[in-house]
């Protein structure tokens, strides 16, 4: 299998059971190279896990799956190196941030490259602190994360995730664990790094935001994809039943 | 007439029992005599019989003077091996020296186990009473009098025997000193004992007032079937002959037995500060060069078993998990004192003889990895999966995740109990003194024992203890303190 001309991704109806619980049962999708795709639907759907997929996190039971010019067969074992080769084509940020508490914040940012990818320090350093200022935390870099706020800690997240070069970057409802007044300054990062061309995979319940950033939805429910396709169809004229009772509960929570 | 109270009796009986069930491929002392060096193990803390002279700090005593001069005798040098008397015979069984000089009592138990010499001393039971008191003059008159006496000790049943009521004490010295404070009547004890007291201290508030007829005899033990007792014993006859051994008691026992014993002890008179401040510096020495050493080693190779047997206990490999989870068992499920003795006198019956500093470490190292173990374990676990999966994700495998992200934020954690497991490793090592380390409890014995003085000594080692532990809680809290800098208050 290869990838389709101007696709990044390429997802081929990958499994995962916990035990008896099946929570990805043959979900299947591509996503074209510099897109923002949105994941949305309803907890326990699978959609965490089907993120958690693509960076090897959570490994499937069977399927396929291309980033780039890896191709991994998650049927067949699998060695440590296709593993981590893998895992090196995207780069995560977690909802709880998941920020090394210990280091500080250009530390954060800087441990990846230098330590995994062993490149040099001068690089490193000042493509960080480049990417320290485009989330707006320049003059944090020597803060450790107890001394930001929730948002400030969410955004070093994000150039964490940057630094590592990835050609698909991934979020799992990254402002999910936030107050409410600081939603905002972290899905306005997410929507230019969308703009600058980014390919992005986003696992989100801010419907407003995956309307106006994403190229692609997917709607997945029960480990399944049964919708997808551009915000206007997907949440602006849903096809499906469960779609429509999804968005109306999250958009209409009385 | 050495019937010491055996704290450490299991040890010695498991010592036994090992040594009983090993083959016979064992050394005996005719190697020793054919090599020209014959090692003798003693004491060295039980004055006047084996104990450090104060001034010279050599080894002398009853017992010493008599295996030199036997030595001389056959025509081998002697090699003295400093042991504690508990784990005296372990440590003769596993080949640790020849034989034992040491006020060994002749007994047919002992006949059987051992090769037992000729006597070299002999003893008879006394009974001592205050100066002033005439009343009593035989065994009979012990009828309703009370007796201080060492309730291991067979003269126990002696007094209890004559009808004397007994109280328990730990030891002669503190039987003396009831006696002397009017709260008994009597002690019975055998007459070196007693001889060695008042020439030692020049106490004359006591007498010899009887005798109770029995009679033991010392010698040296041997290895059962050594060869090495016609030597001896034709060695121990020529000194009984020449008159060597009848001065060797004289210098050691003062032992004319009428009159009040002059004050001449070996040691000469000195106050307690004078004797403290004597040996500040032997004990601050055996400190520096021993006590801290044997700490620092075995706790950082300690602390490198603990992470290997914590990972592994960590790690979904059953059988490296099993591994680990046993070993943990075993060390803590047995006694410290256990797992040195096995250390340093099992081994040798494999034919590992280690000498008695390494094999300290390598007792107390494997013992801090057992307790480590489960302290790095828990910590490990303490740290939030998500610090997993943030390092797995921009790149770093398992080790490089374990040593940048996880142990740091781990050992915030550990740093409170493993620091606890430090302090105690710093106090465990006393026990080594059990294994000829001369470390800092062992020196305050062999200065002590010449004095009677125990208290004066063991309580300015309990000072240096103190001392470093301070310093160590002091250093946790700086510890502690970078540690927590990274974490909102």
């Amino acid at each position: 299998m290869t990838v389709k001309n101007g696709d990044l991704v390429n997802v081929q109806a990958i499994t995962k059971a916990f035990g008896d619980n099946h929570v990805l049962d043959g979900v299947s999708f591509t996503v074209p190279a510099g897109s923002a795709t949105t994941v949305i639907g309803p907890s326990g759907s699978g959609k965490t896990t089907l993120l958690r997929s693509l960076n090897a996190l959570d490994v499937p039971d069977s399927g396929v799956i291309s980033i780039g010019d890896i191709t991994v067969d998650f049927a067949r074992p699998i060695s440590k190196d296709t593993i981590s080769r893998y895992r090196a084509q995207s780069a995560m940020v977690f909802q709880a941030h998941n920020l090394f508490p210990h280091k500080t914040v250009l530390q954060n940012v800087t441990e990846g490259p230098l330590v995994a990818q062993r490149r040099s320090i001068e690089e490193v350093t000042s493509e960080a602190i480049g990417l320290l200022d485009r989330v707006g935390l320049a003059d944090k870099r020597d803060d450790f994360p107890y001394q930001l706020s929730g948002g400030q800690q969410q955004r070093v997240g994000i150039a964490r995730a940057l630094a590592l070069r990835p050609k698909l970057v991934l979020f799992d409802e990254p402002t999910s664990a936030l107050d409410p007044e600081l939603v905002g300054e972290v899905l306005a990062v997410i929507r230019d790094l969308a703009t600058e061309g980014w390919t992005l995979v986003i696992v989100t319940h801010e419907i407003q935001f995956a309307r106006q950033v994403s190229d692609q939805v997917l709607f997945i429910d029960g480990g399944k994809v049964l919708e997808q396709g551009p915000p206007s169809s997907v949440i602006g004229a849903p096809i499906h039943e469960r779609t429509r009772q999804f968005l109306d509960r999250v958009l209409n929570p009385l | 007439m050495r019937l010491r109270r055996g704290i450490i009796l299991l040890a010695i009986t498991m010592m036994a029992a090992l040594t009983l069930n090993a083959c016979g491929s064992k050394s005996t002392g005719r190697d020793a005599l054919d090599s020209g060096v014959l090692r003798v193990g003693t004491e060295g803390t039980y004055s006047p019989f084996s104990y450090h002279d104060q001034t010279t700090r050599e080894l002398v005593g009853y017992d010493v003077d008599v295996a030199r001069a036997a030595g001389d005798k056959i025509g081998v040098r002697v090699e003295f091996v400093e042991t504690p008397w508990d784990s005296i015979f372990a440590a003769l069984e596993a080949n640790r020296f020849d034989v034992v000089a040491n006020q060994v009592s002749i007994t047919p138990a002992r006949q059987s186990k051992y090769d037992m010499s000729e006597p070299y001393s002999v003893s008879e039971g006394v009974i001592v009473t205050r100066t002033d008191d005439t009343s009593i003059t035989s065994l009979a008159d012990l009828t309703g009098r009370t007796a201080a006496q060492s309730m291991t000790s067979n003269w126990a049943q002696v007094a209890r025997d004559a009808g004397a009521r007994v109280e328990a004490v730990e030891g002669f010295t503190q039987a003396i000193k009831l006696l002397n404070q009017g709260r008994v009547d009597v002690v019975v004890n055998d007459s070196i004992a007693v001889y060695a007291y008042l020439a030692q201290t020049g106490d004359t508030s006591v007498k010899i007032a009887a005798q109770t007829g029995q009679k033991s005899t010392q010698g040296f033990a041997a290895r059962k079937n050594s060869g090495l007792l016609p030597d001896l014993n034709t060695a121990i006859e020529e000194l009984r002959r020449d008159g060597t051994l009848a001065a060797i008691s004289q210098k050691y026992l003062n032992a004319n037995a009428t009159g009040a014993p002059t004050p001449a002890s070996p040691a000469g008179q000195q106050s307690t500060w004078q004797l403290i401040r004597n040996n500040l510096v032997p004990l601050a020495k055996a400190t520096i060069t021993k006590t801290i050493p044997l700490t620092i080693i075995s706790f950082v190779i300690g602390l490198a078993i603990a992470l290997v047997v914590a990972l592994a206990r960590l790690s979904h490999n059953v059988l490296l998990h099993n591994a680990a989870r046993l070993f943990i068992s075993i060390i803590r499920g047995t006694p410290l004192l256990v797992q040195l003795f096995i250390v340093f006198f099992a081994l040798p019956e494999l034919h590992i003889k280690i000498d008695p500093f390494p094999a300290a470490v390598i007792a107390f190292s494997l013992n801090v990895g057992g307790y480590g173990a489960e302290i790095i374990r828990s910590a490990i676990k303490s740290v939030p999966k998500g610090q997993w999966e943030a390092a797995q994700t921009i790149g770093l495998g398992y080790a490089g995740a374990l040593r940048r992200i996880v142990l740091p934020q781990a050992a915030r954690v550990a740093v409170p109990p493993l620091s606890n497991t430090l302090i105690s490793l710093v106090k465990d090592t006393s026990l080594a003194s059990t294994i000829l380390v001369t470390e800092l409890l062992r020196t305050a014995q062999i200065a002590a024992a010449p004095t009677f003085e125990f208290f004066a000594l063991y309580g300015t080692a309990a000072v240096y203890y103190w001392v470093i532990c301070l310093a160590l809680s002091f250093a946790q809290g700086r510890v502690e303190q970078r540690l927590e800098r990274h974490v909102a208050r």
